[in-house]
Order: structure tokens, then C-alpha cells, then sequence
């Protein structure tokens, strides 16, 4: 009988549920086509969707209206760990153990020097067993690892003025404790079910994938007053995401989610070098390092005397302080002897003499064979020993980075000897970029950066910031990406999201909303990143076009335009040598053979370069939005014939070529000669002469032949004379 | 009058004899084309200059061979260079003849859209598909072939009046028909706005003139449109009246040759650019396909309504017809000559050069009608044809270049044999050089003097003209291969083996004729039917060849002097050499030789 009255109830349900979709869909039609004022946001969602409740609710601080502190962060780490148990376990720092470097290591080690906390961080698994259920890392300190699962890292806050690098995996921490095991949730109360994930999901170019940001009346589109309409963090925007992918993501990966590794620079910076409101005291800067006591360690010659932190000299940026590329100046600057250190007034306005400290050099024989730094870490036997990178020259000297160290070098469900971290992730504040490897070098390329591009290029469009190269933005040494891709050939990328520091309590939501998709973006293409990234730009390949013939404009003189439309998310290079139109002129020969066909002689093949048209968007073949670039052809005027031509783009990395049309193939186009014809008065003139010479000359020999015609005997006569 | 001999009824006949002969399609459908491909005006200054240079000159030499020889080919080189060169003679009329074989399909062609155009059968066509069901059935191909071989011999059965009448009525029609046609395409360019094709024709791209290649297009346009060097000036000037101006006639043709090409040009190129938005493109296209695809479609677009369009189509086909058939009447003329000088009869030569032409013919009207990537049909056989014996012409020129050359080396040699005058390079400038112009040119028949830069002209310019003209196309040719070697397998019938391989054995078989069948004959001395006694060499004698001589009265001219003149078997016509009879029993029928 229950049962049944439950049936029935569920039919109902769906019998509601149909009717409504249509509804919706239908009025959705309506206003579409009517393209009126537009639609107020109570028209479409629910009362908390419009305000931004968060459906956990809560204080301030899980409402994302106000920032985290450390504690208040910890505690909910954990109160959301014990209630989701199955899935999240909350840690602190590793209990450690013999390292991956033969370093004996225990909990101690990985807390920071000031106030002594480890980093606190949550591993995320689901599945049958979840996470008590796996193989146990005793050297972790955890027992949710499955060898077939991959490993996410998630770091935050490196630098510990960048407060909403927390927020934003505290935001994605509730966001898994909430939804986790649900289906199909109407996130924002329209009557729809996970119509919107993040990004662009159905490859039209809008983030807004159901349209009912659109439909808003224009001011009402830039809910977070980016000066983007309807973009990421915007009402209605990648609002009703699919609960049951991020269920089945959860439950097939491993996810470490490390949101404050630098406790100790984070309290600083809040306690006490940025006193309340920190967007004020410290509106342009703030603190960045850890607290490493700098001259209790004897780089500066003089003694310290004060336990206390020294704002001027103190710290080690921890985001160079990784071995792979480590030291090398590019970035690095030393600390500073006492009284040389840029005064601490000034650093909470951003400025700064020292905040990019690499930390000490190693004076440690790391290998024990009586040289010391014979080997720094760069992926290479510098001292052809059969050993790589076995002899640091520094980095990795602070307990927040030995933390991260371990963690990565001592997961290894596999045994295969290798990390089990494939993709990495941290963010970081602020510029609104999506930063991928190399950081090290500039000019210089990643041997994956095809695949690195894809990935970034797919995060940029889910949060509409700019992707780049690392070391574009600026040269690094030691950073986290380059480490985690140069050691471990992990898919790093460093997030620089928002525009301020410390950004204002207001905006926490908004930016957190907006880069909400990113982490789930990782954890899904964790499995694979090469694979995915190959398959992607394949599709993106394909949708992309080049000016057909048929399309092509001729202009009235000049070089001929030939455009492409490529994907954002394809890692076109625009070095000519790389991506090109690759043509040729064919002009019919200047002898025709009399009776035969048609002859032509083919000019050799050139390569002209692309050049990106600015503010110019093109339609893909899928219906996104792609970059126009063009190819100017040097054609002359003064020729009429055919243009045989095809596009050739080149990857970054040095993928080549990508060919439209594809394999060996190539349009012909038929152009005019579009010079002038000629000038009539030299027309005119060239015609009496010819016409003089050939007419006249004609006349002049037939008059000859009637006069001798008439006057026979003189014929005689001269005949006579000879 | 001697007897039996024959010639054109006036000087007038003469002109338009050899202007119908130079006058073909190379004119009107090749001409325009080479100005569209070489840059308009650029193209007239060499074009016009080696008028001058190349055509003229050689054509005042076929003039003062044919008309002191007063023979055919065979004839006339047997005469002016030496009984061992008389196969140069049968090369010349051979190349002639071959081309002839294809040309009367080409003629066909052209008839046959004057029947389509007169009956309104290019109006609201797709000329493509026109062309390509003309070209794929061969039955009328064939009958238009034949159509054309039966008016040539019509034209030429009897002899050089006939010829003279037919080609007078011919080229005058041509005028009329081009002027008309001229007239309707600068009505068609002006009513646009301007006069671009016209301008176009006549403005000057330096740069282009600057190219080696426009010289060597404008060189060969002239070559091959005047026929200089062809034999047909010989030919003809076998007819020439007594007191004829060999200069006159040459710059007379040439100029008037030249003449037509502009109408032509200015007719073709104007209604191109009226109706073309592409003009350049459709003018530099493949050869038929802009006489036969391009310009119907454009003559569509004729003023003056249905009764202007009919008039465009039917007077430029009507014009192009006339063009091909009075060139392919000179062709066949030029073999019949030479049979006639060997004293066969001459409604027999004709037969047998007219059946001989249609049946070689008939492979070029059905065997490989392939299509183009434009899906435009052509036929691949007659092209291969045009292929091979195009550049054998120039061959032909060399060897009346070399008459001269030789002529003037024994004349030079016998001065200074007889004392007259000292050797040396210096002496042979002096005395060699000019000799032919002055025995040959010079003579006092003709009102114009021709210079010393004649001769600067035969002994220098010719053979470096000659030698760039034939590497240019052998390397632009061997060139177009990959690898280049490949181009002298003689199995691919567009590369330059196969005309080398032809060209080598077509001459090997002529100098071995040289002294077989032109200049001795084997004659029967056994019993009975020679059939009977074919194979046994004691039966046959070889003697000298006769060759007959067409001397008009007034007309004899000594050529004793000449290397080969001091010959008893070579007689004018009406007298009987010694063993005629023997073989005939009777002297050959002077009103038909």
C-alpha cells in the first residue's frame, strides 16, 4: 500500500515536472522571440538562488559574506569532514615517517615555524569504500587510496595575503559536502534540472547554456559588476550543475584539498601586519612569505636577538622555494641584510625588496658522495652520475613545502614508483589569469604545452581570465607548477583569481561562484590530462574553418584576405613557421597548346604568416565563438588565375601541422586580374604606331604594285640600268 | 608561254593566294589569345618587330626560290642546294602535309559552328555541352572533315586560276565578315562605359616587356602565323607571273597578315572584355575553348538583338572558316606540286593527296576525345599530331636559311677560283654574303631594294632566333617534367621524345628516299609484267629523276649556276628529258601539269 501511494506520488511528481519543462520552455521561447525589455530575476528563479543563499546556510563566514579566519576554517574543515564522513577525512600536516629522499620525518616537520601548525587539509574519496575504506598511506595518514583512482591536488594560499585562495576551496569543500549523492537537483529554483554546468557545455560559445541569463533585462546581466554580461559569476550562469558528475567524480578520484598551506603567513598577515580592515591597512600588499626567521638561520651575519618576526627581512616566499629550477635569477631575490630589507610600511603598500626569497642555499651533501649541489633538480644528469637530480643546490627547505614534498612524492597507490598526482591545481590572488608551466624560462616551451594550453584555455572560458604561459606574466624560479610538472609531469596550473588581495568582504561570493567550476574541471581531467587534451583539440580542430573559396572576398586590389576561425581553446602558434597559409599561384601558361586543354603553370609554395584580427569573433563550425585570424596573400594585381591555398596551424608545442583542408589537399580559388587595363592615351598612341606601321605600311606596298602596274616601262628601264 | 605551264591570271591573285595561306586560324583564334597572355600592348612590339626581322625576310626568300626554281619543295631544294639535298624539299612538304592531315578536322570545327551559328544553334546553349557532343561524335566530325577536303580540291583541281579565284573571293568575304564583327565588338565595348579591351590591346606593360618570354611568344606568333619558312611562298611563287616583285609580294603578305591578326584581336578581345567580368581569365584560357566556348557565349551578349547575335556568330565563324580553308588549300597545293613536278598528272596528285589527307585525318576526328579537369572535351590524338610536327616548321626554315648560306659560300668559292677576288672571312662578307640577294633578290623585276641587313639577317639573326626559339620550347618543355629525363621516353606522347623519335625517322626515311625515289627512279629493263620480275636486281636500273619545271612565257631564268641546275633531267614543262618515253611512251598532259 505504501508503495504504491509512493508510486503514485513519484508519477505525479513527474507528471508535474514535464508540464513545468514545458512550460519553461515555451515561455523561455516566447521572450526569445519577442526580444523585449527582458525578464526580471524573480521571474525566473527561486528567492534564494536571486540572493545568493548558499542551501547549507549558516553564519556569515559559510555564506561566503565574510572571510574565514584559519580557525574558523579548520573548524568547518572538520565539522563538514565528521558529517560527511564516507567521503572526507580532515588532516593535519602527515604523522611522516622515512621520506621519498630517505629523510626520516615526523609530524613536527611539517609545521610552520611561528605559530606551529601543519597545514590542515581534507582528503576527498567516495565510492563503495570511501575514504577509511582504501589502502592505508601510513606516511600520509590516510586510508582512502585506491591505486586506480587518480590524485588531485588543490592548494591554496600559498601566499598569505591572498585570502580568497582559501576561500575558493572552502566554497568547493561545501559544495562537494552538500551536493555529494544527489540527483538532480533544481539549483536555482526555475523548474529546470541541471541545466547550466560550468562552462560552455553544449560548445556554443556562451557560458550561459540555458539562456535565462540572456533573457534578464541588461541590468540585471552583470550581477557581479565585472563589466561582463552574463559572464562566469553572473545570476543564471553555470547555476545548475549536473550533482550526479560531481558525485560519480567524487567517487572515482582522490582529492586533497590543502586550502591554507601557509598557516603561519595567513595569521600574520591578519593578526598582525594588516590590522582590520586588511583592504585598508593594507590596500596594496600585505604579507606574502611564511615567517622563516631569516637571521636565526645565519644568512645575515648579524645575530638575532628577538624571536620576533623581523617584517623588514623575514619569510620565505614558498612559491620558490621548489627545488626544480631553483635559485636560478630569474625572480629570486635574496634576503636582505637587516637595515637593507624594505621597511614593512611599505610592504603593506606592495612594495618590497625581498618578497620572492628563494630561501637558503643547500649546504647539504644530499647524495653523500663528497660534492655538494653536483645535481640540481631540472630533470637532467648534469654531473653524468646515472643519477638525476640527486644533489639540490636549495628549495624545499620550508615544512609548508617539504609538506607538499611528501605528500606528492609519498602517494603512490600504484607502486609504479611514480607520484600519483596527474593534475595539480593553485590559486592564487589576483590578475584573473590561468598561469600554466613554464615559469622558469621564457621563450622556452613545455613539452606537453599543446596539452597545457587545451586544459588552461578550457579553465580561462569556464572563468573568462586569460590564459598564458607562467612566464609571460613574469619569469619565476622554484615555483609549484614548475615543480609539480617539471619532477612529476603532473598537469599544474596556478589560478590568479580576483583583482585585490585582500579582496572586500562583498566580493568573496561573487569571485568564489565564479571559479567554482575550475576544481571540478581538474578532478575530471585528472585521469587523463594528455588523452583528454588531445581529444579535445581534435574536436576543437575540426570546428575550426578556413575561408572556402566560395566565401572568399577578392578585394578590388592588394593582398587577398584569407581568414580562419579558430577555437579558443586550440594552442595555435603564431610563429609563421608554425601556422601559415600555405599557397600558391597558378596562372594558365602564356602558350597555350592550340587544341589541347587547358595548361597551367603552378608557382612554388610560399607560407604567409596569421595575424590575430582584434575585437573580431567568427562562429566555429560547432557554433562557438572562435579567434578570427587572417593571411594576407600577395597577390598581384596583374594576374588572373588561381590561388591554390590551405591553411597549416602549428601547436605551441610544436604540433604540425593541422591542415584545412585536411591531408594534402587544398582549395583553388579563381581570382581576377584586377590592375587597370591600360591608360587610353597610350593606348591611343601604341595604336597609330602599330596601326601606321602595319596598315600603313600595307597601303604604302599596294600603292607601290598599282603604280608599277601602271608605268610598265620604267620597270624596263631600271631592269636596263642593273 | 611555254607549254603547258600555268599562272595566277594577276598579281592580284598572287597576294591573296599567299595572304589566304598565311591568313588561318592562328590569326583569329591564336592571336588573340598570345596578346590576352603576354600583356595586351606589350605583345605588338615584338610581335611587330620580328615581322621585320623574321617573317618577311624569309618569306622574300621562299619568293625568289619558288620563282627562279619554279618547282615545288623537292624541286626547289634539288635545284638551289644539290641533288643530295632534294629530301630537305619532301621534309618541308612532309611537316605541311602532316599538319594538314589535323588541320581539316580543325577547319571541320570551325565550318561546322558557321552551319551553328547561321541556323541559330548557339543561342541559349550550354557551350560546353555543344562542344562536347560535337567533338564526341565522329560522324560529323567526319563530315565536316570531309565537307572541307572536298572544297579544297574543288578549289584546286585546276590548277592556279582556280586557286587565285577562290582565294580572292575567300579572303575578301574574310574582310567583310571580321570588319562586321570588329564593328559589333567595339559597339559591344563602348556601350559598357569604355573601350577597356581596345585600351587593354594597345598599352604597354614594361615590365612584361622586359621578359625573355614575350619576345620568344611574339617570335613564334610571327613565325607560325605568317607560315614563313613553311614552303608555301615557294609553292606558289611557281605561279608568279614573269615580272613579279618577290619583295612587294613578301611585305605585302606579311603586312596584310598582320593586318587581319589586329582586326582579329581588336574584334575578339573587345567583345571578351564587353562580356566578360574576367576577361583576362577567359582569354588566357586553353585555345579551343576560347574560340569555341568562350566566344559563342560572348556573341550572345551582341547588340542589336537576335539579328545582331546571328550576325556575330555566323560572320566571325564564316571569317574563321575561310581563314582555315584557304590555308588548307595552300597545304594541299604544296603537296600537290610536288608531285605534279614529277610529272604525275595532276587531277591524280590531287586525288591522291586529298585521299591521303582525309584517311590520316580520320584517326585525329575519334581517337582519344579525352575530357579536361574543366570538363571541357578535347582531342587528345589531333593534339599530339600539333605536338609533333608543330616545331618540325622550324626545321623547315633552316633549311631554306641553309640554301641561302650555301649558295652564297659557292658563288664566293667560284669568284675565287676564277681569280676574281682574294679568301678570307673578310672576303666572304664582302662577296659571299650578299650573293644570293643579288642573283635572286635584287633583280630587276622589283621596285624595292633590299639592303645588306638582309643578308645580316639570314646568316645572323636566323640561326640565333632559330636556336632560341627551339631551346626555349625544348626546355621549357623537358623542364615541365619531373624528372626531366623523363620527358625523352618516347611513350608519352606530350613529351620530347616522341618528337625526336618521329623527327629522326621521318628524316632518316627521306635522306635514304634522296636518292631512291626524288632524284633517280628504278626503272624496268626485264620481260614481262615488273611485278613478275620485282626481285631480281638485274631487271632494275636505277636513272635520274625528271623534274619539270612550270616556266610561264617570258619567265625562263637561267639556273645553271645553281648546284643542282646543271641537270638534263630537269626540264620545263612541255619538254620531254631523256628516258621519259621509255616509261610513259607518251609526254605528260601539259594542260593538266
Amino acid at each position: 500500500m505504501v508503495s504504491t501511494m509512493r508510486n503514485a506520488k513519484a508519477i505525479l511528481i513527474t507528471l508535474l515536472l514535464l508540464n513545468s519543462l514545458a512550460l519553461t520552455g515555451s515561455l523561455g521561447a516566447m521572450a526569445q522571440e519577442e526580444e523585449p525589455v527582458g525578464e526580471l530575476p524573480e521571474d525566473i528563479w527561486s528567492d534564494d538562488y536571486i540572493y545568493q543563499n548558499f542551501p547549507w546556510y549558516g553564519n556569515d563566514k559559510l555564506q561566503f559574506n565574510e572571510y574565514h579566519d584559519y580557525f574558523t576554517m579548520k573548524a568547518r574543515m572538520l565539522q563538514l569532514a565528521n558529517a560527511n564522513s564516507d567521503i572526507m577525512e580532515f588532516h593535519e600536516g602527515m604523522p611522516g615517517g622515512i621520506n621519498d629522499r630517505g629523510i626520516d620525518m615526523n609530524s613536527v616537520s611539517y609545521e610552520g615555524s611561528y605559530y606551529r601548525h601543519a597545514s590542515p587539509w581534507v582528503k576527498i574519496t567516495g565510492g563503495e569504500h570511501g575514504v577509511q575504506g582504501g589502502e592505508c598511506n601510513d606516511f600520509v595518514g590516510d586510508c582512502g587510496n585506491y591505486a586506480d583512482r587518480p590524485d588531485v591536488m588543490l592548494v591554496g594560499n600559498h601566499h598569505a595575503r591572498e585570502w580568497m585562495s582559501y576561500e575558493v576551496p572552502m566554497l568547493f569543500l561545501e559544495t562537494i559536502a552538500y551536493y555529494y549523492g544527489m540527483d538532480g537537483i533544481d539549483n536555482d529554483g526555475d523548474g529546470l534540472y541541471d541545466e547550466d554546468p560550468w562552462g560552455d557545455a553544449d560548445g556554443d560559445g556562451v557560458l550561459d547554456d540555458d539562456g535565462d541569463c540572456l533573457r534578464l533585462n541588461a541590468s540585471n546581466q552583470d550581477f557581479n559588476g565585472d563589466g561582463i554580461l552574463c559572464g562566469p559569476g553572473d545570476l543564471g550562469v553555470d547555476e545548475d550543475f549536473d550533482e550526479a558528475w560531481i558525485t560519480d567524480l567524487v567517487d572515482t578520484r582522490e582529492i586533497y584539498l590543502i586550502p591554507m598551506l601557509n598557516v603561519d603567513g595567513n595569521r600574520y598577515d591578519r593578526e598582525v601586519f594588516c590590522p582590520d580592515p586588511a583592504w585598508e591597512s593594507c590596500s596594496g600588499g600585505g604579507w606574502r612569505k611564511n615567517l622563516r626567521d631569516n637571521t636565526l638561520t645565519g644568512v645575515t651575519p648579524l645575530p638575532d636577538v628577538s624571536e620576533d618576526v623581523d617584517e623588514d627581512c623575514d619569510g620565505v616566499d614558498l612559491n620558490r622555494n621548489y627545488q626544480f629550477e631553483w635559485g636560478w635569477p630569474l625572480g629570486a631575490t635574496l634576503p636582505l641584510i637587516p637595515g637593507t630589507c624594505t621597511p614593512s610600511e611599505d610592504e603593506r603598500a606592495g612594495v618590497s625588496n625581498n618578497d620572492v626569497y628563494t630561501g637558503p642555499f643547500d649546504t647539504v651533501d644530499n647524495d653523500g658522495d663528497g660534492k655538494i649541489n653536483e645535481d640540481h633538480v631540472d630533470g637532467k644528469d648534469d654531473d653524468a652520475d646515472q643519477q638525476i637530480d640527486e644533489d639540490w643546490d636549495g628549495g624545499n627547505s620550508e615544512p609548508e613545502t617539504l609538506f607538499i614534498q611528501d605528500i606528492t612524492e609519498m602517494n603512490d597507490d600504484d607502486g609504479d614508483g611514480a607520484s600519483d598526482f596527474k593534475a595539480t591545481l593553485t590559486w592564487h590572488s589576483y590578475s584573473e589569469l590561468v598561469l600554466y608551466p613554464w615559469g622558469h624560462c621564457t621563450g622556452c616551451s613545455a613539452p606537453d604545452e599543446a596539452e597545457l594550453i587545451y586544459h588552461g584555455a578550457m579553465m580561462a572560458e569556464m572563468t573568462q581570465y586569460q590564459n598564458m604561459q607562467s612566464s609571460d606574466l613574469y619569469p619565476t624560479t622554484g615555483d609549484f607548477c614548475d615543480w609539480h610538472y617539471g619532477v612529476h609531469r603532473s598537469f599544474c596550473y596556478t589560478i590568479e583569481i580576483g583583482t585585490a588581495f585582500h579582496q572586500k568582504p562583498e566580493d568573496i561570493k561573487h569571485i568564489a561562484v565564479r571559479n567554482l567550476g575550475v576544481p571540478f574541471y581538474m578532478m575530471e581531467m585528472a585521469d587523463n590530462p594528455v588523452e583528454r587534451a588531445q581529444i579535445g583539440i581534435e574536436n576543437a580542430q575540426r570546428a575550426q574553418w578556413i575561408t572556402s573559396p566560395e566565401n572568399m572576398t577578392i578585394p578590388e586590389s592588394g593582398p587577398i584576405p584569407i581568414n580562419m576561425c579558430v577555437s579558443d581553446v586550440f594552442p595555435w602558434s603564431n610563429d609563421v613557421n608554425s601556422s601559415h597559409v600555405r599557397w600558391r599561384i597558378v596562372t594558365p601558361t602564356r602558350v597555350q597548346s592550340d587544341y589541347g586543354p587547358k595548361e597551367w603553370i603552378e608557382q612554388s609554395w610560399q607560407d604567409s604568416e596569421f595575424v590575430e584580427v582584434d575585437n573580431e569573433t567568427c562562429l566555429l563550425n560547432n557554433g562557438a565563438n572562435g579567434t578570427l585570424i587572417v593571411s594576407h596573400i600577395d597577390v598581384p594585381d596583374d594576374l588572373s588565375g588561381e590561388l591554390h591555398y590551405k591553411g597549416m596551424l602549428g601547436t605551441q608545442s610544436g604540433t604540425y601541422p593541422f591542415e584545412y583542408p585536411a591531408s594534402g589537399q587544398y582549395y583553388a580559388a579563381a581570382f581576377p586580374y584586377r590592375a587597370p587595363f591600360g591608360n587610353i592615351i597610350g593606348a591611343f598612341l601604341l595604336f597609330f604606331i602599330v596601326v601606321g606601321a602595319v596598315w600603313g605600311g600595307l597601303g604604302v606596298a599596294l600603292k607601290i604594285m598599282m603604280d608599277s602596274g601602271k608605268d610598265k616601262p620604267q620597270l624596263g628601264k631600271k631592269e636596263a640600268q642593273n | 608561254m611555254a607549254k603547258g605551264s600555268d599562272q595566277f591570271g594577276s598579281r592580284v591573285g598572287l597576294i591573296f593566294a599567299a595572304i589566304g595561306a598565311a591568313i588561318g586560324t592562328g590569326n583569329i583564334w591564336r592571336f588573340p589569345r598570345m596578346v590576352g597572355a603576354n600583356g595586351g600592348g606589350t605583345f605588338l612590339i615584338p610581335w611587330l618587330f620580328f615581322l621585320f626581322i623574321w617573317s618577311i625576310p624569309l618569306v622574300i626568300a621562299e619568293f625568289a626560290i619558288g620563282k627562279r626554281a619554279r618547282t615545288g619543295t623537292v624541286g626547289a631544294f634539288r635545284i638551289f642546294v644539290g641533288r643530295k639535298f632534294a629530301w630537305m624539299g619532301l621534309w618541308t612538304a612532309w611537316i605541311s602535309t602532316a599538319i594538314g592531315f589535323y588541320y581539316a578536322v580543325v577547319a571541320g570545327w570551325c565550318v561546322k559552328y558557321f552551319t551553328l551559328g547561321a541556323t541559330n544553334g548557339l543561342e541559349n546553349v550550354d557551350t560546353t555541352d555543344v562542344w562536347n557532343a560535337f567533338l564526341n561524335d565522329p560522324s560529323q566530325v567526319i563530315m565536316f572533315q570531309f565537307i572541307v577536303i572536298a572544297i579544297t580540291i574543288m578549289a584546286i583541281w585546276k590548277g592556279a586560276k582556280a586557286i587565285e579565284s577562290v582565294n580572292i573571293w575567300m579572303m575578301c568575304s574574310l574582310f567583310v565578315m571580321l570588319f562586321t564583327t570588329l564593328a559589333l565588338a567595339l559597339w559591344m565595348d563602348f556601350s559598357d562605359g569604355s573601350l577597356d579591351g581596345a585600351t587593354f590591346m594597345f598599352t604597354v606593360q614594361w615590365d612584361l616587356l622586359a621578359e625573355p618570354e614575350t619576345w620568344i611568344n611574339g617570335l613564334s606568333q610571327s613565325a607560325w602565323s605568317c607560315s614563313a619558312g613553311m614552303g608555301m611562298a615557294i609553292t606558289y611563287a611557281v605561279y608568279m607571273r614573269k615580272d613579279e616583285d618577290t619583295v612587294l609580294n613578301a611585305a605585302t603578305m606579311g603586312l596584310a597578315n598582320n593586318s587581319i591578326s589586329i582586326i582579329a584581336g581588336l574584334a575578339v578581345l573587345s567583345a571578351i572584355f564587353a562580356a566578360s567580368p574576367d576577361p583576362l581569365a577567359v582569354v588566357t584560357g586553353g585555345s579551343s575553348a576560347i574560340t569555341f566556348l568562350a566566344l559563342p557565349e560572348v556573341f550572345a551578349q551582341a547588340p542589336g538583338g537576335a539579328g545582331g547575335r546571328w550576325l556575330m556568330m555566323t560572320a566571325f565563324f564564316l571569317g574563321l572558316s575561310f581563314a582555315a580553308l584557304t590555308s588548307m588549300i595552300s597545304t594541299v597545293e604544296l603537296c600537290v606540286r610536288n608531285f605534279v613536278d614529277h610529272g604525275i598528272e595532276r587531277n591524280k596528285a590531287v586525288g591522291f593527296t586529298a585521299a591521303a589527307i582525309f584517311l590520316l585525318g580520320l584517326p585525329s576526328t575519334f581517337v582519344w576525345i579525352k575530357m579536361d579537369a574543366e570538363g571541357v572535351a578535347f582531342p587528345e590524338f589531333l593534339e599530339v599530331q600539333d605536338h609533333i610536327w608543330g616545331y618540325g616548321l622550324m626545321f623547315s626554315g633552316l633549311f631554306i636559311a641553309f640554301s641561302i648560306w650555301k649558295y652564297g659560300y659557292i658563288k664566293w668559292r667560284g669568284m675565287i677560283e676564277d681569280g676574281e677576288i682574294e679568301g678570307g672571312l673578310a672576303s666572304f662578307f664582302k662577296y659571299g654574303m650578299s650573293g644570293f640577294r643579288d642573283d635572286f633578290i635584287n633583280t630587276g623585276d622589283n621596285d624595292l631594294w633590299v639592303p645588306r641587313a638582309w643578308d645580316f639577317i639570314m646568316y645572323f639573326a636566323f640561326p640565333i632566333l632559330f636556336t632560341v626559339l627551339i631551346v626555349s620550347y625544348f626546355g621549357d618543355l623537358i623542364s615541365s617534367f619531373d624528372p626531366w629525363y623523363s620527358a625523352f621516353n618516347p611513350s608519352n606522347p606530350h613529351g620530347a621524345g616522341i618528337i625526336l623519335l618521329f623527327w629522326g625517322v621521318v628524316a632518316a626515311l627521306f635522306i635514304g628516299f634522296n636518292d631512291y625515289v626524288l632524284t633517280r627512279r628504278p626503272v624496268y629493263l626485264g620481260e614481262g609484267h615488273w611485278i613478275t620480275g620485282l626481285f631480281d636486281r638485274s631487271n632494275w636500273e636505277m636513272r635520274d629523276a625528271p623534274l619539270f619545271r612550270n616556266v610561264p612565257e617570258g619567265a625562263e631564268a637561267s639556273i645553271e649556276t645553281l648546284p643542282g641546275g646543271d641537270d638534263p633531267q630537269i626540264v620545263e614543262v612541255g619538254e620531254v628529258p631523256e628516258g621519259w618515253e621509255d616509261v610513259y611512251g607518251e609526254v605528260m598532259d601539259a594542260e593538266l601539269a
